[in-house]
């Protein structure tokens, strides 16, 4: 098991209820492939530095989790085919 | 940035003298944790084009350099940092 730091960026224009969704769907994704959440951090809407997908804010999700190495792939599976994912980066934490 | 005069550089193939501080601010103060989550602290370390600012002008040592230009890097990657400049209301 190794930390873990997964930031995502969730389309603007998600409501509350949906965007609270897609959290709990990343979170039980994590839970699915034997992971740990540790942290799960709300960012908030904040500005691109640069537009994705021709937005120019992205609502962001900062997670920490224990997952063992070889399962990443099969999350970053997952979180490629959800659609209000805009944008997502999973770093080895400190 | 404003003193800084580029076809003056280009012409003469020279870099600008910077008096740049003759220590490594993160060796000095060893709290400060690079991380790619600080923008506050990136953002001082690259120019208005966004460009990773060098080690003569910041004062970085050669380990903190490294460190911090994988945490630009890392930073650029969720957009947290420009690319290339800032962009304005005008480019979409």
């Amino acid at each position: 098991m190794n930390k873990y730091e997964l930031v995502c960026i969730i389309h603007p224009d998600l409501d509350e209820t949906a965007f609270n969704e897609s959290i709990e769907k990343i979170n039980g994704w994590i839970t699915d492939v034997d992971g740990e959440i540790k942290t799960t951090d709300i960012w908030g809407r904040r500005r691109l530095a640069y537009p994705i997908q021709k937005q120019r804010e992205g609502q962001y999700v900062l997670i920490t989790a224990s997952i063992p190495p070889t399962n990443i792939v099969r999350l970053e599976q997952n979180l490629r085919f959800l659609e209000p994912i805009m944008r997502y980066m999973i770093t080895v934490a400190k | 940035m404003e003193q800084f005069n580029g076809s003056d550089r280009q012409q003469r193939g020279e870099r600008r003298y910077y008096s740049r501080p003759k220590f490594c601010q993160f060796c000095a103060d060893k709290s400060i944790k690079i991380d790619y989550k600080q923008v506050d602290l990136l953002k001082r370390m690259i120019t208005e084009e966004g460009k990773i600012r060098p080690r003569r002008q910041t004062g970085t040592c050669a380990l903190h350099q490294r460190e911090l230009a994988g945490a630009i890097k890392r930073a650029r990657n969720i957009a947290l940092l420009p690319f290339s400049g800032e962009h304005t209301e005008e480019d979409r």
